[in-house]
């Protein structure tokens, strides 16, 4: 396990210098609209959070931390907030696969894809796309992450955004449950697949869907995926801990202890292995951290893609 | 030797709501908790009603280790609202290493 304070005060200069918790810059982070060609006006604002386009950091990032964990290499993290973090984020930029940004980024272009056969009247403003700062939330740094949220919000409220759509549960969670309370600022938020609205022939399909905590237990929306699923014919298997009683992924400990993590994903994998179908996450932690212990697992927009 | 500090649920209000005394000490949350490690986070939340600020200081660490899965709170019988203690209790420690 690493040193809290040293992860947390990385994490919070980060997000103080960049808007990002990795330090790199947005513009390296946030690509994949570029040949998408979308609105820029619409009822809904699209609000990806970033978080689907850090996975590929969140995993280079864990990789080292995961090779450095109880080595004495450890205790040089408390130096790691005194480097500029834009240089830190260009460094951790540089050594990400193209590959896996790419991917990251095509999950975001799919989701649109839905959400355009479904006839949802969106834009994308990029420049009003920003990271949420749930991850200040989650470690205890309160002051950062009201700080974080105010800026965000008050960009979002002085753009006239009143309409909201979210891609990944952590920045849901945050839009719809932390802003009001933190900022004052309110949004009406949905997550994409709220407002899916497709129809296909029975396929015959049938997958194990693992719930994010957030979707799941927080914000109780895990029938919803669930009838998306239905109207294509596709069934969901049942497996013990689902729903608002769905088993972590063991996702947001990896930046304090890897070993911790994958402790908790292995456990999760094979609960979600049991029934003997292809697994469905819809969370871009989750679906990394499940990839990792190398379950056959997808995004739930991949999936809905393929169907339509 | 431990000291207990009186006033630690007050100090506790500007960090989260106070529902430690809410906890009977039952134990499910720390049998809920996907961490199994160490009585988490009944250990901690009676540490909260004693006063024992010191002994969650010394132990700070284990509460980054809570996923904050939320499992604990859903299955609460009393409605104590483990994982916020969690949550609080870190920014609880966040302040004070800030501070010092």
């Amino acid at each position: 396990m690493f040193n809290p304070k040293d992860i947390i005060e990385t994490l919070a200069n980060n997000v103080q210098q960049t808007a990002s918790p990795f330090g790199i810059p947005k513009f390296m982070v946030n690509t994949w609209f570029k040949h998408a060609s979308l609105p820029k006006k619409g009822e809904y604002l699209l609000f990806t959070g970033l978080m689907y386009q850090f996975t590929p950091y969140i995993e280079k990032s864990t990789q080292y931390l995961e090779k450095y964990e109880g080595t004495r290499m450890a205790g040089l993290l408390k130096y790691a907030r005194h480097i500029p973090s834009y240089i830190s984020g260009i460094g951790l930029a540089m050594i990400t696969s193209g590959k896996e940004k790419k991917n990251a980024g095509q999950t975001l272009k799919n989701i649109c894809s839905l959400l355009k056969k479904s006839k949802v009247d969106f834009a994308y403003r990029p420049d009003l796309d920003n990271y949420s700062g749930i991850l200040l939330y989650d470690m205890g740094d309160q002051k950062g992450f009201v700080a974080h949220a105010k800026k965000v919000a008050q960009k979002l409220q002085k753009a006239g955004i009143k309409k909201i759509i979210t891609v990944d549960p952590h920045t849901a969670y945050a839009l719809k449950e932390l802003f009001p309370k933190y900022t004052g600022i309110n949004f009406e938020v949905k997550s994409y697949f709220e407002l899916l609205n497709l129809k296909s022939k029975d396929c015959g399909l049938e997958v194990t869907i693992h719930d994010p905590c957030f979707f799941g237990r927080y914000l109780k929306l895990s029938d919803v995926p669930r009838k998306v699923l239905t109207n294509l014919g596709i069934s969901a298997s049942d497996i013990r801990n689902q729903g608002e009683f769905t088993s972590c992924c063991g996702g947001p400990a990896e930046s304090i202890s890897p070993s911790l993590s994958n402790e908790i994903m292995e456990k999760r994998a094979k609960e979600l292995e049991e029934p003997g179908k292809p697994i469905i996450a819809y969370c871009p932690i989750c679906l990394g951290n499940l990839k990792k212990s190398g379950a056959n697992v997808e995004d739930l927009s991949t999936l809905l893609v393929r169907h339509i | 030797m431990s000291l207990v500090n009186l006033d630690f649920a007050e100090e506790l209000k500007e960090y989260s709501e106070d529902t430690a005394l809410e906890c009977f000490n039952c134990g499910t949350c720390a049998a809920i908790c996907p961490l199994v490690h160490d009585n988490f986070p009944r250990r901690m939340i009676r540490y909260v009603q004693i006063g024992a600020r010191q002994k969650i200081l010394e132990n700070s660490d284990e509460l980054w280790r809570c996923l904050h899965c939320g499992l604990c709170t859903h299955t609460c019988p009393r409605e104590a609202d483990p994982g916020e203690i969690i949550l609080g209790l870190k920014r609880f420690v966040v302040a004070n290493f800030r501070r010092s």
